[in-house]
């Protein structure tokens, strides 16, 4: 079966001009930037590791819906609002993701410049590239839960059939809607802004369209019953909320629709069509325009004077590294996405936090402040440790390896003053705000305190044997696996900060039991600076990962004649 | 004084470098020359640490430089043969760095840092990312954060590579300079006429191998030739030039 489709889809890409299906293959390889992985980058796999994600979520879900049907009424409502938000968060993550891989670069402009290549055929290839990632994406996240939707819901074969090509043709829409948007965002911002503009603006729309896809799958509300869909006060949240048009979208094209909801179901309709013609017009028009403009532009862009105001962070060292730490996560586009990946849950977390401190009357102390502020804490400090480790450019690091005058203890000290700034620090404050809402205070700084100290250990548990300088080792890829290691950790954090969190809520009120709580993080996060202390005294650092060596045995024997031989 | 004994490296089995032994003398310019590939550029980041020897000693002032690394880095002063930087620092960025991670005191070193700049017509782009420096504009970074700590021992590889003819001619002298006080400075260039100009003496390198180590006066009478191109096209070139270049000449053609 793999054979045949392998061989259909090959007969089906020779028809293609050869043009096009090299630019495809290199644009599709682009997705993700080569420069953040080591020589032996095997981007396949990546793709693989990505798509084994959204399947494995699917199979999750489809099997749930199958051994625990919901009752029919306003669960299953639900159930596809939350399903079509789901597949929104995907292609938006993706979205994000492949910000600028649409759009014509320098790099494009001058390689392909002098090539005799149609622009069309670049503005092609790279739309067929971001569709190919989408597209893998959008099967791989529907296919089981899609089925087993159809199965649940459909009733009956030809209600399976109507529902299972309705809700895919909706997921689709919804999908092409999303990227369409992103797209018609940057489109229309590289025409009407001048360059050096735009490029600046485009990484903080970047950094905005991140929260706000978090923002939108984290916050959004559901609205179960029809009564509730038909409130007058909810209808602007209803006109402005792309997951209710598509939704509306789905229930119409599935004849489930009631008539007073129509109206949701245009807004689909013509919001799809208004994002579309806007994404392709403006594409093409950047295509056109400026790519010649790209070329054209000076190399040389002057920058704002920094060295005035640059504080002194500790030693010379421990200056020079966190500087190199917060202008690498500032200006590396990459860098800034992955730390956004966990960022944005901190940042989903906070804002729900902070919906409630609005709206809601103060709240005694308990799990509600201790269990999401250690979370925030945990993405915050292992997200930094994981963007620490993807290089910024392996061939400079020689320069760093010249200058290596001080012992590797020196440098893990500096390593720690970055995490502490940039991890603790940001989370303390926020922490300390939405603490405000709780009472008694005491209390609710008692835990600030606390996450102080936790924060500490979680800084001294990411140092362990990290003997290299933030963003200047390579990556070796395949090493991590993301599903497992990613999943299973959120998980068990997820465990642990609740189990913590009752445990500390009863700590609070009781003195002696605080002192003791506070006593032993503080035990741990100081044996833990020593255990790095004492490695860090002997480590070597090291800026290349490298394969361990695997030594495998052929199971061959020789024997000495005699033996082989025997006499008979 | 910069001593190689016997110095190999090999890449899986092949070598790159094969029993290298040479003196870089205080006070003198020594050239390193070499057709692409003859193992220039990996004996000088054997001398730079950045790689590891197969075989043999490297010595500095008569001590194993593996013997003390670090107060070894800190006499040394290298400008690689490619300019990779960071380059989403600026240029005055990428410098204070260099200068934090040497450990100089930090208003000398920035007082310092503005100076070269402007000496190397780079003042008014120092806030500039280096991503937009030209090749010479990167190439004279690279130099700056060379020689901001004053070593002792200067390693060039290829430093006239993208620099205009008035930076190229300041470099020459500066590199004169730097021998006249006393530094150690080994540089390798394909730039012949520069070399023969302001080297003391010259150390020509074929197929990893030394094939001769003297001062370019004594090489030209002892090979009976005129300049240091004709000594080294027939030392370290074997191809008939004229003959290849018509060659690639008919093969484009056809």
């Amino acid at each position: 079966m793999r054979e045949l489709i392998g061989r259909w889809l090959h007969t089906r890409a020779q028809r293609l001009p050869l043009d096009f299906r090299v630019l495809h293959r290199q644009f599709l390889l682009r997705v993700v930037d080569l420069e953040a992985l080591s020589i032996e980058a095997d981007i396949p796999s990546y793709l693989g590791q990505f798509a084994g994600v959204l399947i494995m979520i699917s199979l999750m879900h489809g099997f749930g819906l199958m051994v625990f049907p919901p009752p029919p009424g306003p669960e299953t409502w639900v159930y596809e609002q939350a399903r079509i938000a789901d597949i929104q968060l995907v292609i938006g993550l993706c979205a994000v993701l492949m910000w600028d891989s649409t759009f014509p670069d320098k790099r494009d402009a001058m390689v392909l410049g002098p090539l005799p290549v149609l622009p069309r055929t670049i503005l092609l290839a790279k739309l067929a590239a971001s569709s190919s990632v989408l597209g893998i994406a959008l099967i791989a996240l529907n296919f089981a839960s899609g089925a087993a939707m159809s199965i649940v819901f459909g009733g009956g074969s030809n209600g399976m059939i109507r529902f299972f090509l309705g809700w895919s043709f909706t997921l689709l829409a919804a999908s092409a809607f999303l990227y369409g948007a992103v797209l018609a965002i940057q489109g229309l911002g590289a025409l009407l802004l001048p360059r050096k503009l735009f490029l600046r603006a485009s990484a903080i729309l970047q950094l905005a369209a991140f929260g706000g896809v978090l923002a939108g799958r984290f916050l959004h509300p559901w609205l179960a019953t029809f009564s509730e869909l038909t409130n007058p006060a909810h209808r602007t949240l209803l006109a402005w909320s792309p997951t209710f048009w598509f939704f509306a979208l789905f229930n119409h094209i599935n004849g489930t629709l009631p008539r007073e909801l129509q109206w949701i179901a245009n807004r689909a309709w013509i919001a799809l069509a208004i994002v579309l013609t806007a994404s392709l017009s403006s594409l093409a028009l950047c295509y056109l325009r400026t790519m010649k403009n790209t070329v054209e532009q000076p190399d040389l862009e002057p920058g704002a004077s920094s060295l005035a105001w640059l504080p002194r962070l500790g030693s010379s060292l421990q200056s020079a590294i966190t500087l190199f730490c917060f202008r690498s996560i500032m200006r590396s586009r990459q860098h800034r996405v992955a730390l956004a990946f966990y960022w944005s849950i901190v940042f989903a977390i906070a804002l729900s936090m902070a919906r409630k401190m609005i709206t809601e009357p103060p709240h005694r102390v308990s799990n509600g402040l201790i269990m999401p502020t250690i979370l925030m804490m945990g993405f915050a400090v292992v997200g930094l440790r994981g963007v620490f480790s993807l290089p910024i450019s392996l061939k400079a690091n020689w320069m760093l390896r010249i200058t290596q005058l001080r012992p590797t203890s020196d440098y893990t000290a500096a390593t720690r003053r970055s995490l502490q700034l940039f991890g603790v620090l940001p989370i303390l404050i926020v922490a300390a705000v939405l603490a405000y809402h709780f009472r008694p205070l005491s209390h609710a700084y008692q835990h600030v305190a606390f996450l102080a100290v936790f924060g500490c250990i979680l800084v001294e548990l990411s140092l362990i044997h990290f003997d290299k300088v933030p963003f200047t080792c390579s990556f070796m890829p395949g090493k991590t696996n993301i599903q497992v290691i990613f999943w299973g950790a959120a998980f068990v954090c997820i465990i642990l900060a609740l189990l913590f969190g009752a445990y500390e809520s009863q700590a609070l009120a009781q003195p002696r039991q605080y002192a003791i709580l506070l006593a032993w993080s503080l035990a741990a996060a100081v044996g833990l600076w020593i255990f790095n202390r004492i490695h860090a005294r002997t480590a070597v650092l090291y800026y290349e990962e490298v394969l361990p060596e695997i030594i495998i045995k052929l199971g061959l024997t020789i024997l000495p004649p005699a033996q082989a031989q025997p006499k008979p | 004084m910069l001593e190689l004994r016997r110095v190999s490296r090999h890449f899986s089995g092949i070598p790159a470098v094969d029993d290298v032994s040479f003196c870089a003398r205080p006070g003198q310019v020594t050239g390193y020359l070499g057709p692409n590939g003859s193992g220039k550029s990996t004996t000088i980041k054997m001398i730079t640490g950045l790689i590891e020897m197969t075989a043999g000693q490297i010595l500095f002032n008569g001590n194993l430089i593996d013997d003390d690394i670090v107060s070894y880095k800190r006499r040394m002063g290298y400008v690689p043969e490619e300019p990779h930087l960071y380059n989403h620092l600026s240029g005055a960025e990428y410098l204070t760095m260099v200068a934090d991670l040497r450990g100089l005191p930090a208003r000398p070193a920035s007082e310092r840092i503005d100076g070269m700049l402007r000496l190397l017509s780079l003042y008014d782009d120092r806030h500039a990312g280096i991503a937009g420096y030209s090749k010479g504009m990167r190439q004279k970074i690279l130099i700056a954060a060379a020689l901001m700590h004053n070593p002792d021992l200067v390693l060039l590889d290829e430093p006239f590579s993208g620099l205009d003819v008035g930076s190229a001619l300041v470099l020459r002298s500066l590199i004169s300079e730097l021998a006249a006080r006393g530094k150690v400075v080994l540089f390798s260039s394909h730039e012949l006429d520069t070399v023969e100009r302001i080297s003391d003496r010259v150390v020509i390198l074929h197929r990893g191998k030394v094939v001769a180590d003297d001062s370019i006066e004594r090489l030209r009478s002892l090979m009976e030739l005129p300049t240091l191109e004709a000594i080294f096209s027939q030392l370290a070139v074997e191809h008939d030039t004229d003959s290849m270049a018509r060659q690639l000449a008919d093969l484009i053609r056809a």
